[in-house]
């Protein structure tokens, strides 16, 4: 692998990891009866740069590195699930990540201008719950593919 | 310092502060609720406590995916597939759920101090024992085991905290 393709990888986890972070950090105070909006719309739009940022790192990884110099690796390795399942998983459903971190940070904002909104709050809640999900599970998944090399 | 040692301080810093944060928060928790009142200034302590302890679980995190990077970089992989390594991730994941559930206060508190005091203690077990012959399903089990009586260690200590005292 050649250094720029490293930086790449190490860009893709490191920001994904910090952003799903940001997402447990807004979860908890959301949680809250009265949580400070600024920070947690804050959190919010930083987690998107972020998984921006980890989305476009890992496409071009992915299209230029893995196709043709990993996933025969692992195709041909004790764990083929690790490339059918498991990436071929995390792919796609690490696609609507972005739009789900999008759609906090916007209701970060309404709720920033709407505090007494108690409905709004819970329902931000829940769908940051539901992205902190499928970040994780796309995490334990990139682990996975690593390991089966 | 070459990078790994500057890796490998930072994830003993991330389980010192989280370990150490686990058990001062449990023994003030204990001491501070033993009349049933929990001061602002109790508060403030413990709230200062759950700080330090997510601080730690931070640089843990953050060391732990550097480590991975380090090894998925340098070819040496076999540590992601070990049956200790996938249950120290699922213990740090109990970790975060139960923050979560104790601020939801959909978790008992009684249950809620037992997993986090417990899970910190098994990451740092898991840690210093690194490779194991047992099973990812036998680790978890001991973790079961160790959750149940660390709460009924907890509750017995409460309970002879809260008991009168004879004059």
């Amino acid at each position: 692998m050649t250094t720029p393709l490293a930086v790449l990888l190490v860009v893709h986890v490191l920001s994904g990891v910090v952003a799903i972070g940001m997402h447990n950090v807004a979860l908890m105070h959301l949680l809250k009866k009265a949580p400070d909006y600024l920070f947690v719309s804050r959190l919010a739009w930083s987690a998107l740069v972020l998984l921006v940022l980890s989305w476009a790192t890992s496409a071009y990884y992915y299209v230029s590195y893995y196709g043709v110099a990993v996933k025969p690796r692992i195709l041909a390795g004790d764990t083929p699930a690790a490339h059918i399942f498991f990436m071929e998983t995390k792919e796609h459903i690490f696609l609507i990540l972005p739009f789900l971190a999008l759609s906090i940070a916007l209701c970060t904002v309404y709720l920033r201008s709407h505090q007494d909104d108690d409905s709004l709050r819970k329902s931000t809640a829940f769908l940051t719950l539901v992205a902190l999900a499928v970040g994780a599970a796309t995490a334990a998944s990139g682990i996975l593919v690593s390991g089966a090399i | 310092m070459t990078l790994i040692e500057l890796l490998v301080i930072m994830h003993v810093v991330g389980t010192v502060l989280g370990v150490g944060a686990a058990t001062f928060a449990e023994i003030y928790y204990t001491r501070f609720n033993s009349d049933d009142i929990v001061t602002d200034d109790e508060r403030k302590t413990l709230a200062t406590a759950y700080t330090v302890m997510r601080t730690g679980l931070f640089l843990l995190a953050i060391s732990g995916f550097a480590f991975l990077l380090y090894f998925r970089l340098t070819e040496h992989v076999g540590i992601l597939t070990s049956p200790s390594f996938w249950a120290k991730m699922t213990i740090v994941g109990v970790l975060v759920g139960n923050a979560l559930m104790l601020q939801a206060r959909i978790m008992p508190l009684a249950v809620g101090a037992a997993v986090s005091l417990t899970s910190w203690y098994a990451a740092l077990v898991l840690g210093v024992i690194g490779k194991t012959s047992a099973t990812y399903a036998e680790i978890l089990i001991y973790y079961a085991v160790a959750i149940v009586l660390v709460g009924v260690s907890l509750r017995l200590i409460r309970a002879y905290l809260h008991a009168p005292k004879k004059i």
